[in-house]
């Protein structure tokens, strides 16, 4: 009888164990409580004596990455010194949420994805940094600056800004028979012409007939539907409501779904293969942003580069954003950070586009002068490729989507477009994919 | 006589003393396991439930105010979230009685006398030894399209599969993964549950002129109860909290076919930060395993 009942108080021990293994994910709350007030953001003539955590998707340690960054900025600022923590950029929002709601004011800066700034303002995650820095918006341009606004107020600075090129290698497109594209903005191909292109070129051998450098993202796709006049994902009031299932959206991605299933492109092919693929001479056209440029000229590749394509009939679009510079709201550094974002963004034309070895488009015009200083653009091709990102940055562009609900927005999208790339019906996929999102945007209109 | 009596009216106040002693070392060394029990595990589900009775801003840091169900009636008017439950009982129903099933076959063929048993037991053991990420990296190049079981498909005249790209293979190739790391590590307990039955209950059974089928049947099966109860019960909870392998290889892909019900709720807390939500789906997780786990035990209750 005893052993019984111990036998049935194991039993519910058991039960009560297995339960809370479970649970132990959700257990992590934290009770409310507002940013420090006492400690205002202010951009001080004297330098603080300060250490200050810095949370990037750069690294240190790598001759390629920020350490000639934080020397030069520690150099220049000698009392501040910079804690490095580099984060890979699926985990950064997660990362990021976590660490600034314990409010303990670590990180103090942080690397800030643009479409996902009206979510970080909304959420209380970033400090508003209206008062201090809205005097410098004339340093930089006009689009990447205003990604950092969410109602009306300034939440972060820019150091980056991006734009997509068509790559293509010249050997590979001779093999085939291809005329090289017009560098021409005026006259870009269209995307009709690139898929046929591109299967013509692999079946003359080329590995890879097109890469997408960032294929299934929201952020590389959105020209697809935009230039066939469809919305850039969502309307109404904050948008927050899907609008991904038009007519445009339905062509554009019928287009995208077909260029995989001809096998003009290969669907095994991520991030991490694109880019060494077509620097090994595998890939006869790619579609990617300016960072593949300064590793062109080593490659050996016979390269060139043509504006992104538009549909026939429809208008040119690009991507454009990047990376902002955001201020933990709790920080207990504000006035060493204040000056390290300023120091990134504004100080020498950008510190962080001066001293970062790896060459990133700048987000200002001063910026832009010291980006185009590198030696592939001396290079005819090079300069066929700045007048075309001198184009589309300015005229082209069409941001993200803004709303406080971008994150579920850039996860549900994407993985519609990773199921299209798969062969999943277009029209189907796309609109469950707009139900989902009415179901993860609902806590947004409550 | 006399000596009986005095000793047993003598013992009867120390053995109470020593009760009482004992009682007092026993806390003194299960405190360090309680304590981590209540603050690791008991406080955390206390406070999952109630942080799902909340609703909150994204975040963590706008505060939550009250919703009572809300939460769990947006879940359930949800038809993804009532797919991504079915697809979780379905996984289960599945992946568990395959997994010992397996385990308990190679176990039985193991402990008869096989040459190199020990080389064979450290083979299929090893799995899990290596850590699960890396295992699931590893099925994850192999299962590529691309990847060198296609090609193996293709060099002996078959077609070579989509695996974690279709969504009608996703979820068996989520299961071939976790099994492949689970079944030699429950192998290992019924392997040593085996070993107690006593020699002579076979021998009997020879001599009853029992085969072999029917010996596993009526003799292994209902004395390996006890730690067959076990791995059923902890295989069960481990698969419906597997995680590791959904989020590497297919983030709940394609079509939401491997989106199961941790993943999900993991997607919900950090991915889109709608921790109460989330919370929620945890309270709705558990109480579905709970259901199991409690069914199991019936089930595999000794007879009186």
């Amino acid at each position: 009888m005893k052993e019984e009942n111990m036998r049935k108080h194991l039993r519910y021990i058991a039960v009560a164990v297995s339960a809370a293994a479970a649970i132990g994910l959700a257990g992590c709350s934290t009770g409310p409580s507002s940013p420090d007030s006492g400690n205002a953001l202010s951009l001080p003539v004297k330098d603080p004596s300060a250490t200050i955590t810095v949370m990037s998707i750069d690294s240190l340690g790598d001759p390629n990455h920020d350490d000639k960054v934080v020397a030069a900025f520690e150099k220049a600022h000698p009392s501040i010194k910079v804690k490095w923590q580099t984060i890979p950029f699926n985990s950064l929002t997660s990362v990021e949420d976590t660490n600034i709601s314990n409010k303990q004011g670590t990180p103090d800066v942080y690397w800030a994805d643009q479409p996902r700034i009206s979510a970080l303002a909304a959420r209380g995650e970033a400090e508003d940094l209206t008062s201090v820095f809205s005097k410098y918006k004339s340093s930089f341009d006009a689009s990447p600056y205003e990604s950092g606004i969410y109602n009306g107020k300034l939440w972060a600075l820019p150091i980056e800004n991006s734009t997509q090129l068509l790559y293509y290698n010249k050997d590979l497109l001779k093999r085939a028979g291809i005329t090289d594209p017009s560098p021409d903005v005026d006259r870009r191909m269209t995307w009709e012409e690139l898929g046929d292109l591109a299967l013509k070129a692999k079946q003359a051998g080329a590995v890879n007939g097109l890469s997408f450098g960032q294929a299934n993202t929201y952020y590389q796709l959105e020209p697809l539907p935009v230039s066939l006049g469809g919305s850039v994902g969502a309307n109404g009031k904050g948008n927050l409501t899907p609008d991904i299932d038009s007519a445009a959206w339905i062509k554009a991605f019928q287009w995208y779904g077909k260029v995989y299933a001809s096998g003009a492109a290969a669907k095994g092919q991520t991030y991490s293969t694109t880019d060494p693929d077509f620097l090994a001479g595998k890939t006869a056209f790619e579609v990617q942003g300016p960072w593949l440029l300064p590793q062109l000229p080593s490659s050996g590749v016979n390269w060139g580069v043509a504006p992104m394509p538009k549909f026939a009939g429809g208008k040119a679009v690009t991507p454009d954003g990047s990376w902002s510079l955001a201020i933990n709201p709790f920080s207990k550094q504000k006035a060493a950070s204040a000056i390290f974002l300023k120091w990134m963004a504004i100080d020498e034309g950008s510190g962080y586009i001066k001293y970062s070895p790896v060459t990133s488009l700048a987000a200002s015009p001063t910026g832009k002068k010291i980006y185009f200083q590198n030696d592939v653009f001396a290079t005819p091709e090079g300069r066929n490729a700045e007048a075309i990102i001198e184009h589309e940055t300015a005229k082209t562009a069409v941001n993200r989507v803004g709303t406080v609900g971008y994150i579920e927005f850039e996860t549900i999208v994407g993985k519609a477009f990773s199921d299209i790339q798969n062969g999943a019906d277009v029209e189907s996929t796309l609109k469950q994919a707009s139900a989902d999102l009415t179901v993860a945007w609902a806590k947004y209109k409550s | 006589m006399f000596n009986v009596l005095t000793t047993s009216r003598g013992a009867a106040p120390a053995r109470r003393r020593t009760t009482r002693h004992d009682l007092v070392w026993a806390m003194l060394f299960l405190a360090p396991a309680a304590i981590a029990l209540c603050v690791l595990r008991l406080l955390p589900t206390i406070s999952a439930v109630a942080s799902s009775l909340y609703k909150s801003f994204p975040g963590g840091i706008v505060t939550p105010t009250f919703a009572g169900a809300g939460n769990y009636l947006s879940l359930f008017g949800d038809p993804q979230f009532l797919g991504t439950i079915s697809r979780t009982i379905l996984f289960n129903l599945v992946i568990n009685p395959l997994q010992i099933g397996i385990a308990l076959l190679i176990a039985a063929l193991l402990v008869r006398r096989v040459h190199f048993a020990g080389l064979w037991r450290t083979l299929i053991f090893i799995p899990i030894t290596v850590p699960v990420v890396g295992s699931c990296v590893a099925w994850g190049a192999a299962l590529n399209p691309q990847g060198p079981i296609n090609a193996l498909l293709s060099a002996v005249g078959g077609t070579p599969q989509p695996f974690f790209n279709s969504p009608s293979q996703a979820l068996a190739s989520i299961i071939v993964v976790a099994s492949w790391i689970g079944i030699g590590y429950w192998m290992l307990f019924l392997i040593s549950g085996l070993e107690a039955i006593p020699e002579e209950i076979y021998e009997a059974a020879r001599l009853d002129r029992s085969g072999p089928i029917r010996t596993f049947f009526f003799i292994t099966v209902p004395l390996l109860r006890r730690p067959l109860l076990f791995v059923l019960v902890a295989d069960t909870v481990a698969n419906f909290v597997l995680f590791v392998p959904v989020q590497l290889l297919t983030q709940g892909g394609p079509q939401h076919s491997t989106n199961l019900l941790m993943y999900d709720a993991y997607e919900t807390t950090y991915t889109f930060g709608s921790v109460n939500t989330g919370a929620a789906e945890i309270v709705v997780l558990t109480t579905i395993m709970l259901a199991f786990v409690l069914l199991q035990f019936r089930l595999l209750r000794e007879p009186k």
